[in-house]
């Protein structure tokens, strides 16, 4: 009888551990494993499209979205560049990109006239191509690069935690953001805090200048 | 549970020793490949879109 106690304790204990090691194990994964699985479809998938931008380095097939529109590059989240491309799935934004919102609010694009350019992308794991959003301020440059231009927007507000069910901040006009008349926005958002998804951190940016890609693609000074 | 399984693998310690690594390995391998990627869009951590909350596949092409 006390040696069966005995053996129905020690398989609880050996359970135990075995559940606590597979946890740590579902972390390891999570913040690192997919992180070294995206980063390696992101390269790939962004040199398919700087090839397909060599190959016809000028007129139409410029805006062909299957492969990805183009690269958002943010200086003060020190993560280089962030191939874009359309929808906001997790299959999409799980190959280590940004997507732009289709949606619940449609995704104004930089080159329409006025609109609100809007991505996500993962604040961990997956690439964590926005972990270090946080690290954005009022002033600093968000430059998106396609094919032909060179889009360069100036953050001027950012809601540093938010409802996930806040779509609101997607509008053309985002108004929490201050603004009341249309423009040329672009919005970031991703989960907050990091580690979590229980809010959502919003960065919006207003679009300055846009500069034509050289032959050189020379980037503008924002990335120098 | 670890001791049964010990002691029913053949072989000297050092041949149960590399047989249970060889386990734990294909074990660590089948949770990446298959256990997880299922496990974590079940799991709340990892949302970053904002939404309206609406069921998916309501009419929508893609959710989120």
């Amino acid at each position: 009888m006390r040696g069966r106690i005995a053996a129905t304790v020690s398989v609880i204990g050996e359970l135990l551990i075995t559940a606590g090691v597979i946890m740590a194990l579902f972390v390891v994964y999570s913040l690192w494993w997919t992180n070294v699985l995206a980063d390696r479809e992101a390269e790939r998938q962004g040199n398919q499209v700087r090839e397909t931008w060599a190959k016809s380095p000028s007129g139409p097939g410029a805006l062909d979205t299957k492969d990805g529109i183009g690269f958002l590059h943010v200086p003060a989240m020190k993560n280089g560049e962030v191939l874009v491309k359309a929808g906001t799935g997790s299959k999409v934004l799980n190959e280590g990109v940004a997507g732009f919102y289709r949606e619940p609010v449609k995704a104004g694009m930089p080159w329409d006239k006025q609109g609100n350019f809007t991505l996500a992308a993962h604040r961990d794991g997956h690439g964590a191509k926005f972990h270090n959003i946080d690290k954005v301020r009022k002033g600093d440059a968000v430059v998106f690069e396609t094919r032909d231009v060179w889009y360069v927007y100036k953050v001027y507000a950012d809601l540093k935690q938010t409802s996930r069910y806040n779509v609101d901040v997607l509008d053309s006009v985002p108004k929490e953001s201050g603004k009341t008349v249309p423009g040329r926005f672009l919005t970031l958002t991703t989960c907050t805090p990091v580690y979590t998804s229980d809010y959502r951190y919003i960065v919006w940016a207003e679009l300055t200048r846009t500069e034509k890609v050289d032959a050189k693609r020379t980037p503008p000074t924002e990335l120098r | 549970m670890y001791g049964w399984i010990w002691r029913h693998l053949p072989g000297n310690a050092w041949v149960r020793a590399l047989i249970s690594l060889l386990l734990a390995l294909a074990i660590v391998y089948a949770l990446f490949q298959y256990v997880f990627p299922w496990a974590e869009p079940l799991l709340p951590f990892n949302d970053v879109t904002v939404d309206n909350g609406l069921p998916a596949g309501s009419a929508m092409t893609e959710w989120r």
